[in-house]
């Protein structure tokens, strides 16, 4: 009595593991596909990926990628094969090499550069105070018509 | 050192201000292609009016307006009137020809498009699922490149060619360097 039950039970469990979650899965050429047209601007539409877009184009170069992996054709030829045809523009995310990499570093240089020019400067700054203090001349007595002056303007305070 | 660093300052700002007058000039839609000099992809496809299938690479020898279009496209309604032009004025040209690329497009709407605006005569090619489009980095219609007799595309035309586009984009070319 116990046993058929038990093994009913055990069954039952059997058939809820998840053995055939695997199925589920994406083809890894879809995977593929996807990983592709999600780098690939949509030409169309500025900011969206062929991936992501739902314009005809995209749908076209959606279609277009799928082909060439189908071909057995590698993801560096397939984006290569967009970026002859459409150029830099096509990647959602730049290239560094080639001119664009001035892009990239010139930030970081303006930044290095800016900041050596501020440290030199704070330097040249800190340093004028302290290095002549006793050089300079001592004030002139002012003369009789300066005095005189100053007489005048403390008598206007006055009032 | 301190009327060096004016200048210095003046000629950074001309640089940026110079920058700036360039940019006035330039439209960021007009992505320059690429495929300029390079050659042109070839293709075969079927003839929109059911004969021969037109394939690009037969055309050597001549120079090629490769026009790309669509009956679902509003600008190419107001090329087509100077394409039925310049169809006519050329046709007694041995060294240009035109043909159209019709992509994303049904033959039957195609030939409804021509029925209605006029049919210049020259052969167009079917590209349903824009492949040839795609494979010339095509972004919209219309589009147009000049090919070279040698099957080098030698420029593109973002949207539709305006009236005295030949004599003012195209013949130069073609009378300047021939065959690079």
């Amino acid at each position: 009595m116990k046993s058929p039950a038990a093994a009913c039970l055990l069954a039952a469990l059997l058939l809820a593991l998840p053995v055939g979650a695997a199925t589920r899965d994406e083809d890894p050429t879809e995977a593929l596909v996807r990983h592709i047209a999600k780098d690939l601007r949509c030409a169309v539409c500025q900011n969206q990926s062929v991936y992501e877009s739902n314009s005809d184009l995209a749908k076209d170069m959606l279609r277009v990628i799928r082909d060439k992996v189908r071909e057995g054709q590698s993801e560096g030829v397939i984006r290569d094969y967009f970026h002859q045809r459409y150029g830099d523009y096509i990647y959602l995310e730049p290239t560094t090499g080639g001119m664009n990499r001035l892009l990239w570093l010139g930030p970081f240089v303006g930044l290095l550069a800016g900041g050596w020019a501020l440290l030199a400067a704070m330097r040249k700054w800190r340093a004028k105070p302290t290095a002549t203090p006793g050089n300079d001349p001592p004030p002139a007595a002012p003369d009789a018509a300066m005095q005189e002056r100053i007489r005048q303007e403390l008598e206007q305070m006055r009032l | 050192m301190n009327g060096a660093w004016k200048i210095i300052l003046l000629g950074v700002v001309m640089a940026i201000l110079g920058l700036f007058a360039l940019g006035l000039e330039n439209d960021p839609r007009n992505i320059p292609s690429p495929l300029v000099n390079r050659p042109a992809s070839d293709f075969t496809a079927p003839a929109l009016n059911g004969g021969q299938p037109v394939t690009l690479s037969a055309l050597r020898g001549k120079w090629v307006l490769v026009n790309f279009w669509g009956s679902w496209c509003v600008s190419c309604v107001a090329e087509h009137p100077y394409l039925m032009e310049l169809a006519q004025k050329t046709k007694s040209r041995p060294d240009f020809v035109m043909i159209g690329v019709d992509f994303r497009d049904t033959p039957a709407a195609a030939r409804n498009f021509l029925a209605r605006h006029g049919n210049p005569g020259y052969p167009h090619a079917m590209d349903p699922e824009q492949k040839i489009a795609i494979d010339w980095g095509v972004y919209g219609a219309p589009e147009s490149y000049l090919v070279d007799p040698g099957g080098t595309i030698r420029m593109k035309h973002t949207g539709p060619l305006f009236p005295g586009w030949f004599e003012a984009r195209a013949l130069p070319l073609m009378e300047g360097g021939k065959t690079p």
